[in-house]
């Protein structure tokens, strides 16, 4: 082997050292391009790992504001951003409003951002000159370089920002806009359907509180009438059979008797059913006129005057001379206190009382009472004493009479001329019930409301 | 890898929740939960992920392991045993009971007015105390933002050599990071996070580490010679305009983003040893590139070690080395602990070599977490700058580099 130069070993140094670095220039492109493709990927498997753990918010029990947060917290870690929010629009006065906001070292007072004319997409880079939507949005984020997405139709924008351009390998750029849209647009999703569910949820109790309410008033209902027809038959079959033979004739007019009471409480209770029914479905009209209530009430309580004689209770109407009229339907106002007030003659013992007062209120409106110091009733029993057929004991019914419609009827009735009825008890020391009127109702008044059923 | 639960020496907890007093408190507790029901701890390692206010997370911790000794940092991320992140919001506790010992605690917060000076004082405090010992140093490494300016390690570590004397520790660290994007750091001291500090813990006698360093870069230009530098900032190689030499072997123009392109690409590393020697990248000292002067067709490095005339190369990231590193070197720890009685694995790892920043198709942490079988509780952080030690016992720092030290008991 021959000796070589050293001018030719240090030429064929010279050559490896040119080709050493060609080819390691070589790898290193080949290694930037490959790293560029794999940061792509990964974009895209953040993106995909965004959405999967944004969706999985769908099926989270908690606040809104919890799930904003978290919704977040998803962004923040898969987008490496330093911060971000969730903007609300504000249709009433214009702008937006932070509704949540994560990766503020410290708690922030959340102002009104002032973009009347929001762009559906929008970044800040270092090689674009900001304009007014720029300053806005990176002063609302504190930060100078930001991304927004915008969904109009929902009014929700998702806000991102960072301290600095490169945030951990690039710039935001137009490349993002996928990313950051389908986020947003997996979290409006979200807050639209746990809207709807919510939504759902509600009508599904109404529905189902509507249902039990339906069954009851019908199992109630079955059971008032069973109860006067089965009285009717029997006592009609004693007759029809002669089962106390051919000279009862006493007996036999006394069951007769029975019959025929029964069967007035069987036509008054589908008369108030009827009315019931026609008043809840709208099909029943006020007509309204010019209605003296010291003239209402003395009428009512003539109505009951006997019962009242015969039971020990003492009567007294309570309303002031010079009491304007109101404006009502006569026949539902007398039917309004005949209901009251043969109610508190029927549950008032012997030697109590019962007084219809009438009076205006501070508001101008009406307030009529009827107060007795009957038997009265515990305060959680009030609500069922105004629903249909919910008398609160049946032995009531059967002890007092009555078709268990009466202060159904006057609530809806009270309700139907634009007021309310209350009741205030206590177990024996009485019942108030209060119907009070609107301002309207009041002839003098200044404006007039006709409710129509 | 954790051997059972309630059973560790060392209570290890992470935490990603949010809002900070709830991480440092959670973090807190489920490290409670892994020490041994007796034990009671003494002090604590706290890394803190760079969205929290560290203030706010050190009181969480406090309303549950009482006011013991913190100390540690800021962290772009974390990394234990249950999994990693790097959102900002993670924290990561590490609770040794007092029944390993206590250990020192030295603090300097001079870095700002220099830091071999302040490397020289931690130094002459160690002297006494630290030799053979384990020693963890943290430092954060953010000087300044605008422009971009470290606390450069190795000052640091060089003058905490100067002030060691004779004294040698085997020392590992790290210089503490807020994010990836360099924004800002802190420390714990002991007691408070701190800004330009620098805080030693000399661990107790009985505590023993065994330390390897996972590299990623490879040689990919013959060696060049460092012919103008200041400081960090480096002029020529060979001669030529640094910057230019970059370029020309890129075939692209990285003055254009202010050397964003370059420090994802290429470091410059300096090869210990026989520089004719086969290729180990444990004989590498790599630096990361800072930012490029466009005017002074310079490139500034992440630490100022590179002399006038030192021989260097240019270092390719390659991230499928850096996945090969990780677990041959975590397998390599793996039969090295085998039998032994581990008390914790500290991993201090990079912030730039996560997927996120390095483009890697695999999380490294991933394949750390599925190659470990060491038997004791994992705490990691994502860190700025690693320190570790490169040969003879002296620690360097490092750069893309992830530093797995496991400490054992010394019986």
């Amino acid at each position: 082997m021959t000796e070589r130069s050293t001018d030719d070993l240090e030429r064929e140094l010279a050559f490896y050292r040119r080709q050493c670095n060609d080819l390691g220039a070589r790898v290193l492109r080949m290694q930037e391009e490959q790293s560029r493709a794999h940061r792509e990927a990964r974009r895209s498997r953040t993106a995909a790992r965004l959405l999967r753990s944004a969706f999985g918010l769908v099926n989270v029990e908690a606040s809104d504001e919890a799930i904003g947060n978290r919704m977040l917290e998803i962004v923040l870690d898969n987008l490496v951003c330093d911060r971000a929010a969730i903007l609300r629009r504000d249709s009433r006065r214009g702008g937006f409003m932070i509704v949540n906001a994560l990766g503020f070292a410290h708690p922030r007072v959340v102002e009104d951002i002032p973009l009347n004319d929001p762009p559906e997409f929008f970044f800040t880079s270092s090689r674009e000159t900001g304009d007014e939507v720029a300053a806005t949005l990176v002063q609302a984020l504190g930060l100078p370089f930001i991304m927004w997405a915008y969904d109009p139709a929902a009014g929700i924008a998702l806000l991102l920002g960072n301290r600095g351009e490169a945030n951990v390998s690039r710039p935001f750029g137009p490349d993002d806009r996928e990313v950051v849209e389908a986020a947003l647009g997996v979290f409006v999703d979200i807050m639209q359907r746990r809207r709807v569910e919510e939504e759902l949820r509600v009508a599904k109790i109404v529905a189902e509180e509507a249902n039990s309410i339906k069954a009851t008033f019908l199992a109630n209902l079955s059971h008032e009438l069973r109860t006067p027809l089965n009285a009717i038959i029997g006592f009609s079959e004693i007759i029809r059979d002669e089962m106390y033979g051919v000279d009862s004739r006493e007996k036999y007019q006394e069951y007769a008797s029975d019959i025929h009471e029964n069967g007035q409480h069987l036509l008054s209770l589908i008369q108030d059913i009827l009315d019931f029914s026609r008043l809840q479905s709208g099909r029943s009209t006020l007509r309204e006129e010019s209605v003296d209530l010291a003239q209402a009430a003395a009428a009512a309580m003539g109505a009951v005057a006997t019962m009242a004689q015969e039971r020990g209770v003492r009567m007294n109407i309570g309303i002031r001379p010079g009491m304007p009229p109101i404006h009502a339907d006569p026949t539902r106002i007398r039917q309004i206190l005949i209901n009251l007030i043969g109610n508190a003659v029927k549950f008032t013992p012997a030697g109590g009382r019962v007084e219809i007062r009438a009076a205006l209120s501070d508001d101008g409106g009406v307030v009529l009472q009827v107060i007795d110091s009957g038997i009265g009733m515990a305060p959680e029993d009030i609500p069922r004493a105004l629903e249909p057929f919910c008398q609160l004991e049946n032995t009531y019914t059967r002890r007092f009479g009555g078709t268990g419609l009466g202060l159904p009827l006057c609530k809806t009735l009270a309700e139907r001329h634009g007021g309310t009825l209350s009741i205030d008890s206590r177990p024996g020391f009485g019942t108030t019930v209060t119907v009070r009127l609107p301002q309207q109702r009041v002839a003098d008044g200044s404006a007039s409301i006709f409710h129509r059923a | 890898m954790a051997g059972t639960m309630g059973q560790e020496l060392i209570g290890v907890g992470r935490s990603n929740n949010p809002d900070p007093r709830e991480a440092g408190a959670e973090a807190a507790r489920r490290a409670a939960d892994m020490l041994k029901p007796a034990e009671i701890p003494a002090w604590v390692l706290l890394f803190c992920g760079g969205k929290h206010d560290p203030a706010a997370v050190l009181a969480g911790l406090r309303g549950v392991v009482g006011p013991l000794p913190v100390v540690g940092g800021s962290a772009a991320g974390a990394v234990t045993s249950t999994g990693f992140g790097y959102s900002g919001f993670e924290v990561a506790v590490g609770l040794f009971p007092e029944a390993l010992g206590i250990p020192d605690i030295l603090t300097d917060s001079g870095l700002l007015q220099g830091e071999a000076e302040t490397g020289r004082r931690l130094g002459e405090g160690l002297r006494g105390s630290a030799d053979e010992r384990v020693v963890l140093l943290f430092y954060d490494s953010v000087a300044a933002t605008s422009p971009p300016k470290l606390h450069p390690a190795s000052s640091l570590i060089e003058g905490i050599y100067d002030g060691m004397g004779n004294c040698r520790p085997h020392l590992v660290g790290a210089g503490t990071l807020t994010d990836m994007n360099l924004s800002d750091g802190y420390v714990f001291d002991g007691t408070k996070p701190r800004k330009h500090t620098a805080v030693a813990v000399v661990l107790p006698a009985g505590i023993t580490a065994e330390t390897t360093i996972l590299h990623g870069c490879i040689p990919v230009s013959s060696f060049m010679t460092i012919t103008n530098i200041d400081g960090a900032e480096v002029f020529e190689l060979d001669g030529k305009p640094a910057l230019e030499v970059l370029e020309t072997m890129l075939g692209i123009d990285v003055a254009d983003d202010d050397g964003r392109t370059l420090s994802l690409m290429v470091t410059l590393g300096e090869k210990h040893g026989d520089p004719f020697a086969e290729y180990d990248e444990n004989r590498y000292v790599n630096r990361l590139i800072l930012r490029v002067a466009a005017d002074r067709r310079s490139i500034t490095l992440f630490e100022p070690d590179f002399r006038l005339g030192s021989i260097v190369q240019i270092m390719s990231r390659d991230n499928g080395l850096m996945v090969q590193s990780v677990r041959n070197g975590v397998r390599l720890m793996n039969q090295r602990l085998s039998g032994r009685r581990a008390l914790m694995a500290l991993y201090i790892d990079c912030a730039g070599r996560a997927s996120a920043r390095s483009g890697s198709e695999i999380e490294e942490a991933e394949v750390l977490l599925d190659e470990i079988s060491i038997q004791a509780p994992l705490l990691g952080f994502y860190s700025g700058v690693e320190i570790a030690p490169l040969d003879e016992m002296r620690s360097r720092p490092l750069d893309w580099t992830a530093v797995l030290t496991v400490l054992c008991c010394n019986t």
